[in-house]
């Protein structure tokens, strides 16, 4: 403590802190920041996962369950068409109650259940949600989605999508303290009981830990933030989309994400962002608009369209990611057991 | 139609829906009980046996053949989607899968989901060969018409439940499949080296089994079930598309782990369980929340047998 | 992270030095860009694909310029990979391009409803005018149709900015019904895909279907990515209905579902909207299981059946990419051909200016009819047109409506 180095993770910070201000000099095709922001959303998203997959060893494959609940739970309280109508500030913190909430009840009755089991039962639950989105339409409008969720308003008027640079900073700055967050749940006794349950847990067990308790913290912080990302995601877009915006797939980007980056470690998961979602909504976007400017693709044959090769670019990034660097691309400090 | 025919007729196609799942499921808990690795690209390989099936038929003009040509057709078929999904799966093993042996099951993981992808996308290339039984390959994407093969008339002739010689086709090459999978597990010495690497990967390379050999032919025969399943889901189904691996394998996932995954008879249980549940909500629920009760059953079963319906409860070792 | 940032500089730079090459090469007032924002990755991608082929084409004709100016065009994806549909954060980076870049004076888009509420208000604030060629969801435009919100929550400048050349659910689910009751479908059975577009136009059939004394006797979602709907069908049978109207699209298994209906035994009649009004459909059923009595609903008139424009523009179209026109080509030329129109008509060739002549579209002589722009910015044409299917192709039968 006595001499501060700046790690991986204040470097990122700083580095995101600044881009805005460099890419006012670059022309406008090479404009990022928007890109970014869905860097720093899925971080949010990611750093939730990393809790319960990452601290504590449970495979969560429903975690954009959590997401959707964040996001309707927020629409819900903030909207305009909906009598509670609480202002950004208070809905956004209520959503993470309201995850944590759910976390729970989920938790509850399964966290019996062993590895794959487990992760089985969080896929169904996150199909469930779907789908009981979908069905009760007179409160979630259905496939509609809950339009419009407010913005936040410092003095005076509510920010639109206009306000790039104010929502840019918003993102970074509450990816900060989730990030500020989750580092103190890792130093502390509770994360401390994560990596002891995760290694080994008839030992932790044995030593005194009530397993099932700390479990059932690491899914209710997990759902906490995950739906404190929905939240944001909701006010960012104006609207909770549909439910299926949080399907299966999410999750599973969620999830690729913590493992790409470094499992269990904070700066592991930023970068895992930066090149997952860099690469889906930077490269992959600006290598194709190229593409498309110099003419090629869209000729009808199926294999020219650079559109139709982005399922395969991201899939050999993650068989590739996972080669080269079986532990992440920033493994956590904290050896791990060979398993 | 009488209620009790209507659920006899539900029961029917709970019954052939869910060996065709049940099917896929045995792919994928081979693959699990020997390496713990949920093979997500399963769904997907699957999906390419279905894409190879609708070429071969196109390549030879199948469906202008007479009726007795097409039974050997379809028998060609079978074969060389076995033969493709079970290479397939055997590579994606070797090339994806072996180099991560001694890395986190996570990071295995991820590989699998990133081949799922890299297949997604191949059978999205395949659906735009320029053939006629693509439609000339113009919408790639656009799901795609299998020709049927198996007649449609009711083999109970004006009874007013249908059983179709399709639904005879899915149980005439699943079963003896299933059968002869149990043989080779249980009885062969092949059979027993799987086993043996299940139960103890280390002890088994010490007692002298090609651990990496036994690993590559389970993939092999996991895929070439995809592969049979492929055909039979063509045919009775009449229509592929490049993301029917999906759902397929998340059914087929769902329907290993309900049984007990690394469960033979508890994936084939599991499959059966699965599409008669949907048969069955879609009839006296609704359509609308099939799903919602499907994975409803699954989280209660395992609330109560945390290990599935037919799996071991040995303890994790330690 | 530095190779990194440098591939993206690398490839816009490569970008930029390519579009001032263009410039350059004719010379040229200007360029305006038109962008449009579809979902090119996943299952939509067969319809957009034709979407894009039509606006290309309309450019194309137009000898990519308009009165000197030249006309750039840019197709922008707004699904991602990793969701394999349309993406609201994708949608939104997609509208916000379009504010940033001085050039775009036109957004052609989005083929989601759900998507269009999210680039609405972007688009709206920035002026820039938008055409959808295939959102149907009536709250977009209509005032009371929708949330009392809607639409004005999607004109935060209060100014209509959003275009649709397509009719909405509510009037082809009206007209489909209408058309259900003169085949004579006394019991109907209503489907839907649960998605924006189904279930909205199965909701309008089922409602006005109950005003004129057609009798609904089951009402359920289907679950697009099921393998088949046999269970579905059985169920239905027991009923047995007269008509089995699905609200959904090729995408969301119509095709599947007409295979099991006849597979199941049913032999009533089934009735689609226009999301299935493409070859596609007809290839996923399998022609035999539609010949005869399947209905499919399309707002505005088949290729063959126009004369003039539409003829001009199916030749066009069959000699540029080797098959007919369908459905959402035809929506999205027009809806390309709109914008360019507008280009040509506009006092100023600014967003404000082409965004006023879009509004004042009059007597537009297109493939889909003669029609205008209503003060809600939806098209005046109520000419739908009713096909079955024969033989493997689209058989006109008549107009709905009128």
């Amino acid at each position: 403590m006595s001499r501060w180095r700046p790690g991986p993770i204040s470097i990122i910070v700083f580095v995101a802190a600044l881009l805005p201000m460099c890419e006012l000099m670059l022309p406008q095709s090479a404009h990022i920041t928007e890109a970014v922001r869905g860097v720093f959303l899925y971080a949010i998203l990611a750093l939730g996962l990393n809790v319960v997959t990452g601290y504590a060893g449970l495979l969560n494959l429903g975690i954009a369950a959590f997401m959707a609940i964040g996001a309707y739970a927020f629409a819900i309280l903030t909207c305009e068409i909906y009598p509670f109508q609480f202002g950004f500030w208070p809905g956004l913190l209520l959503t993470l109650p309201i995850g944590a909430l759910f976390g729970f009840l989920l938790g509850a009755p399964t966290l019996r259940l062993r590895g794959d089991y487990l992760a089985i039962v969080t896929l169904g639950f996150g199909e469930i949600v779907q789908d009981v989105l979908k069905n009760l339409d007179t409160i979630t409008k259905g496939t509609q989605g809950i339009n419009p969720v407010p913005a936040p308003s410092f003095g005076g008027s509510m920010w639109t999508a206009d306000d790039e640079y104010k929502w840019y900073y918003l993102l970074l700055a509450l990816m900060v303290v989730v990030i500020l967050g989750v580092r103190n749940l890792e130093r502390s006794r509770l994360g401390r009981a994560w990596f002891s349950i995760r290694e080994d847990e008839l030992a932790s067990r044995s030593m005194g830990i009530r397993v099932e308790r700390i479990k059932m913290l690491a899914f209710s912080a997990a759902a906490a933030i995950a739906a404190f990302a929905g939240g944001i995601s909701a006010s960012m877009l104006s609207s909770t989309g549909e439910p299926s915006n949080y399907d299966f797939q999410v999750s599973v980007l969620a999830l690729c994400i913590v493992i790409v980056g470094g499992i269990g470690s904070i700066a592991g998961v930023l970068v895992g962002a930066l090149v997952m979602i860099g690469l889906n909504s930077i490269v992959l976007v600006k290598a194709t608009a190229a593409l498309d400017a110099l003419g090629i693709g869209a000729q009808g044959n199926v294999l020219l369209s650079p559109n139709n090769w982005k399922y395969l670019i991201f899939g050999l990034a993650l068989v590739l990611a996972v080669r080269l660097k079986p532990h992440g691309l920033v493994p956590p400090r904290i050896e791990r057991r060979a398993s | 139609m009488q209620d009790s025919e209507v659920f006899l007729q539900q029961l029917i196609t709970g019954l052939s829906n869910g060996m065709i799942i049940a099917l896929i499921a045995l792919g994928y808990t081979m693959v699990y009980g020997i390496i713990e690795l949920i093979n997500f690209a399963h769904g997907d390989v699957f999906m390419l046996g279905a894409f190879l099936a609708l070429t071969l038929l196109g390549m030879f003009g199948m469906e202008a053949w007479p009726q007795h040509w097409q039974l050997a057709g379809v028998v060609l078929m079978l074969v060389s989607c076995a033969a493709f999904c079970g290479t397939l799966n055997w590579s994606l093993d070797r090339l994806a899968y072996r180099p991560l042996r001694r890395a986190s099951k996570l990071s295995l993981l991820v590989s699998a989901i990133g081949c799922s992808f890299i297949c997604t996308n191949l059978g999205l290339f395949w659906g735009g060969m320029p053939m006629d039984v693509f439609a000339g390959g113009v919408a790639a994407a656009a799901p795609k018409d299998f020709p049927q093969l198996v007649p449609q008339y009711n083999l109970l002739g004006e009874s007013a439940v249908r059983v179709v010689p399709a639904d005879i086709a899915v149980l005439v090459v699943t079963i003896p499949l299933m059968i002869a999978l149990v043989y080779l597990v249980k009885r062969t010495r092949l059979g027993r080296a799987m086993r043996a690497v299940a139960q103890d990967s280390t002890a088994a390379a010490l007692m002298g089994i090609p651990v990496d050999r036994v690993i590559g032919v389970t993939f092999f025969i996991g895929g070439a079930l995809g592969g049979f399943a492929s055909v039979v889901y063509a045919l009775y189904n009449n229509t592929i598309g490049f993301q029917m691996g999906y759902r397929a394998g998340m059914d087929a996932f769902t329907a290993a782990v309900l049984g007990g995954i690394g469960s033979l008879p508890g994936a084939v249980l599991g499959g059966l369980t699965i599409g008669c549940v949907r048969a069955m909500s879609d009839q006296y629920v609704e359509t609308r929340w099939t799903n919602t009760i499907v994975f409803g059953i699954l989280v209660l079963i395992l609330i109560f047998r945390p290990s599935g319906l037919l799996g071991s409860t040995r303890r994790e070792k330690v | 992270m530095t190779h990194h940032a440098l591939c993206v500089l690398s490839l816009a730079l490569t970008s930029s030095l390519g579009c001032t090459a263009w410039a350059q090469s004719t010379e040229s007032k200007g360029t305006l860009t038109i962008l449009s924002s579809l979902p090119r990755t996943g299952s939509a991608n067969a319809q957009t694909t034709t979407i894009v082929n039509g606006i290309k084409l309309a450019i194309a004709e137009a000898g990519g310029q308009v009165d000197g100016w030249t006309i750039a065009y840019q197709d922008l994806d707004d699904a991602s990979p990793q969701r394999g549909n349309w993406d609201p954060a994708v949608e939104a980076q997609n509208a916000n391009a379009a504010t940033k870049d001085a050039t775009c004076i036109a957004y052609i888009g989005t083929f989601n409803s759900g998507a269009a509420k999210v680039a609405m208000p972007i688009l709206n604030r920035a002026g820039i005018v938008m055409v959808s060629p295939a959102n149907t969801y009536p709250g977009l435009t209509k005032p009371g149709k929708g949330e009392p919100n809607e639409p004005m929550v999607y004109r935060p400048t209060g100014t209509v900015s959003y275009f649709r050349i397509v009719p909405t659910d509510d009037l082809q689910g009206v007209q489909a019904a209408d058309w259900a009751k003169q085949l004579g479908a006394k019991k109907v059975f209503v489907l839907h895909d649960r998605e924006l577009y189904g279930k909205g136009i199965a909701d309008v059939f089922c409602d006005h279907a109950k005003t004129i004394g057609v009798e609904i006797i089951g009402f359920d979602g289907t679950d697009s990515k099921a393998a088949n709907y046999r269970s579905l069908v059985t169920k239905i049978k027991a009923v047995s209905p007269d008509l089995v109207y699905f609200g959904g699209t090729t995408q969301t298994n119509a095709g599947q579902i007409a295979k099991d209906l006849r597979a199941g035994g049913y032999e009533g009649m089934y009735m689609v909207p226009d999301g299935c009004f493409e070859q596609a459909f007809i290839e996923a059923a399998g022609d035999s299981n539609l010949n005869g009595n399947t209905y499919i609903t399309f707002g505005g008139l088949p290729a063959d059946q126009l004369t003039g424009r539409g003829a001009a523009f199916r030749d066009a179209y069959h000699a540029k990419y080797g098959s007919d026109p369908e459905a959402y080509a035809a929506y999205g030329y027009e809806a390309a051909r709109v914008v360019l129109q507008a280009i040509a008509e506009a006092k100023t060739r600014d967003r404000a200016g082409v965004l006023a002549a879009v509004a004042a579209t009059k007597n537009f002589d297109g493939v889909l009819g003669r029609w205008s722009f209503d003060a809600n910015g939806d098209t005046s044409s109520r000419v739908l047109s009713g096909q079955t299917v024969k033989d493997g192709k689209f058989v006109f039968v008549k107009v709905l409506g009128g």
